[in-house]
């Protein structure tokens, strides 16, 4: 069974984590000086957002199916979950498909140091947003 | 002989000669190639031999390619080495890229036995048929990429193709003993010290010229095989990973899970790893690509730092595995001194792992009171001090003052330091461990512990499955979704040994070109080239025999049980971070796996599981009774 029972609920923490994360300029500043745009295709439940860093300030535009991206990655709403607690072997997850990226590999990889602290900062907004119920940690 | 080059040069250095001596069909057939090859070869050649050192004239060396090596296509280019280890005392060998071996196939042949040792310092010049041992004295002494340039350069005008050089460097010459053996200066028969091997026989190189090419059973099947697997690659995140950012990219990806080690094992993350990270690489000290023989992976880099106290040569880069010995292991953020430290150990011709990682035990030696400068010739040994860890790679390839004592590795340094130094040591079997931290993936402990050569992470194909990089969904066992903790390691760890002696130990694939492959299309590979029909079935069994030679012949060198442990440094739990509290639970995963794989009490193979394998030689080693 799915972490997330429906849509709404999935996009309401993701949303508002990568909204965190922009507000966060350990991080912001790094994703904002990547330049890149990237659409984040979840699915079970079902769930599209933009992440936009071309501009001065990180953008997060949820249902956003238009804009062209630079990177796309697709994967499971579970498999999103359990990455931002720092337990997905990412290795693993590309190679089996659990998560599939298309677009600029050495710019995608650039990202990886840029949101490391955000493995940290995953659970902690969870309890602090009342969604502790989803806390793994 | 299709894939084949079908001859086998026999060396013996003591009296000078060399013989030309044809591969046997059903030879080949039976063991594939490779280690393979070499596992027979050197158990034969010392089954009725009294014990001998690693460091002695009794000590053979083996050289084989394997089918592919030299074929043409992608992550094929590599072949191996075998002896006895000067480092920890039991089997040692060693698996290399580059161009050498492809050229030793095209000039006719499929691997080298050498033998005894000469009296002074000698090279193989190989060109096609002519084969022949020279003076060496004008090299004995001269770093590796002098040597390189001289006799690639040199020695042109006498073959009608550019040769390839195989050389060691002084720290070979000076027995150091995790030397190694270095093609295009780059390319490195890294670990167990064979380097050290070559030193006391006095042999410096081998040049290889070769004017022929490597025949092909099916070339359409062959071509066709490479569309299906040019699509693949373009897909493949990984590979495009390795291609734009060599293996140092780990260093982004290893550390969300804890995979890299720091500060001797004590800790899995540090504020400062983005220093030593990709784009840090690429910003400071990259120059440009390289690449094996017919490799459009092309991971390999080239680094350049351009001035500064730690300037170096246009030449090959740093390997993630020598960023995190010689960077993350001493707390040494300065990535131009990582490139230098690597520079010092290719042109010396030192294992990169075993020589950091001994520097980062003497560094927590010198931080716990164990040394002081008196011991350590006036170097402060403090975590991070890079310029200190620089002059000391350099004085262990001189194997000058204290550097002579760390040049022993660290296992042996220990003893001498005492004082309880060996709480610090990361070796299993005596070699150095690997920068992949089992607290993070237990399976990599199991397989440290029962590597035949040591702590190892490519000694089967365990890093590659559980670190995710590989996906063989023909075999269960290496697509199975695995419970956290360890689990279901010691069956993963059987099945990686097997698997992984034949893809990257017989047939030789490149465990980081060839990580795409699933086995149908590797034993095809391997079809297509040789004209054979193996099955999956045979070389998992191919893969099982030889697994069990390698482990038979460290047990006769005298590994046993006790030697299939971990140091208490790697099994000591981390207070933070991704591995916190996690630890290989090593007496569970070690009883199931000498279950499954038939071993004693002593940790040695069964009669009867060698018997039914048909190693009896082996058999008749540990159990033919005295007399009988």
């Amino acid at each position: 069974m799915a972490v997330f029972e429906n849509s709404k609920t999935f996009s309401d923490v993701i949303v508002g984590f990568f909204n965190l994360l922009g507000d966060t300029p350990q991080v912001a500043d790094k994703l904002i000086a990547s330049k890149l745009v990237i659409r984040f295709i979840y699915s079970d439940p079902d769930v599209v957002v933009v992440v936009d860093c071309s501009g001065d300030a990180v953008d997060v535009r949820p249902g956003d199916t238009e804009t062209k991206v630079i990177v796309e990655m697709s994967m499971k709403a579970d498999i999103a979950h359990k990455f931002w607690f720092g337990k997905v072997n990412l290795t693993m997850a590309l190679t089996r498909r659990q998560m599939v990226a298309k677009g600029p590999v050495p710019k995608i990889l650039k990202l990886l140091p840029a949101i490391k602290p955000s493995y940290a900062m995953y659970p902690k907004y969870l309890v602090e947003n009342g969604y502790s119920q989803y806390n793994i940690h | 002989m299709k894939g084949y080059a079908g001859s086998l040069l026999y060396v013996d250095l003591t009296s000078g000669r060399i013989q030309v001596k044809p591969l046997d069909l059903e030879f080949a057939r039976k063991n594939i190639g490779g280690l393979g090859f070499g596992t027979r070869i050197f158990l034969d050649l010392i089954k009725d031999a009294p014990p001998f050192d690693a460091l002695s004239a009794h000590n053979p060396f083996v050289l084989m390619t394997g089918p592919l090596t030299g074929c043409g296509m992608d992550a094929t280019a590599r072949w191996s080495v075998c002896s006895k280890s000067p480092l920890t005392g039991f089997w040692g060998d060693a698996n290399v890229g580059g161009h050498f071996g492809a050229r030793l196939k095209m000039a006719g042949y499929d691997g080298i036995v050498i033998t005894g040792a000469a009296e002074d310092p000698v090279y193989l010049f190989i060109n096609d048929q002519q084969v022949e041992l020279k003076d060496a004295s004008p090299y004995w002494g001269k770093d590796v990429y002098t040597v390189t340039d001289a006799l690639t350069k040199g020695l042109r005008a006498q073959s009608p193709k550019p040769g390839q050089v195989l050389t060691i460097g002084p720290a070979g010459e000076n027995q150091v003993r995790f030397a190694n053996l270095i093609n295009k200066k780059g390319h490195a028969a890294g670990r167990t010290g064979l380097g050290a091997v070559w030193g006391s026989k006095k042999i410096k190189a081998i040049y290889v010229a070769g004017s022929g090419k490597v025949d092909i059973a099916h070339p359409e099947k062959l071509k066709a095989l490479r569309s299906e697997l040019k699509e693949i690659y373009a897909e493949s995140i990984y590979i495009s990973s390795i291609k734009s950012a060599g293996t140092p990219a780990h260093l982004d990806v290893g550390i969300i899970t804890g995979d890299i080690p720091f500060k001797n094992w004590q800790m899995s993350d540090w504020e400062k790893v983005d220093d030593l990270g990709p784009a840090s690489i690429e910003a400071k000290i990259h120059a440009g690509d390289r690449t094996c023989y017919a490799c459009t992976v092309a991971c390999k880099k080239n680094a350049e730092v351009k001035a500064g106290p730690f300037k170096t040569q246009k030449g090959p880069g740093p390997e993630y595995e020598t960023v995190a010995a010689f960077g993350t292991m001493c707390l040494n953020a300065d990535i131009e001194s990582v490139a230098k430290a690597n520079e010092i150990c290719n042109r010396y011709g030192m294992d990169t792992i075993s020589c950091g990682s001994t520097i980062a035990f003497a560094i927590d030696c010198f931080e716990n009171g164990l040394l002081t400068t008196q011991e350590t010739d006036g170097l402060e040994l403090r975590w991070g001090n890079a310029a200190a860890i620089v002059t000391l790679a350099e004085k262990i390839g001189k194997k000058e003052g204290f550097g002579a004592l760390l040049a022993e590795g660290s296992a042996k340094a220990a003893q001498r330091i005492g004082k309880g130094a060996s709480r610090f040591l990361t070796t299993v079997k005596g070699l150095e461990a690997p920068m992949h931290d089992p607290r993070n993936a237990h399976g990599f402990g199991l397989a440290y512990g029962v590597s035949p050569r040591g702590a190892c992470h490519e000694a089967s194909l365990v890093y590659e499955i559980e670190g995710g990089a590989m996906y063989v969904p023909e075999l269960p066992e290496l697509a199975d979704d695995l419970p956290e903790g360890s689990e279901s390691r010691a069956k993963l760890n059987v099945a990686c040994q097997d698997y992984g002696m034949f893809f990257s130990h017989c047939a030789i694939f490149c465990n980081l070109g060839a990580a795409p492959l699933n086995a149908t299309q590797a034993v095809a590979m391997l079809n297509h080239v040789t004209g054979f029909d193996y099955t999956l079935e045979e070389v998992m069994e191919i893969g099982r025999r030889v697994w069990y030679l390698k482990r038979g012949l460290t047990n006769l060198f005298g590994a046993r049980a006790k030697d299939d442990r971990l140091p208490p440094r790697i099994m000591t739990p981390m207070t933070e971070g991704p591995t916190e509290g996690s630890v290989p639970d090593m007496e569970l995963m070690l009883t199931e796996f000498y279950k499954l794989r038939g071993l004693n009490e002593e940790g040695i193979p069964q009669e009867a599981v060698l018997r039914e394998l048909g190693l009896e030689t082996l058999a008749d080693l540990f159990y033919r009774k005295q007399g009988s």
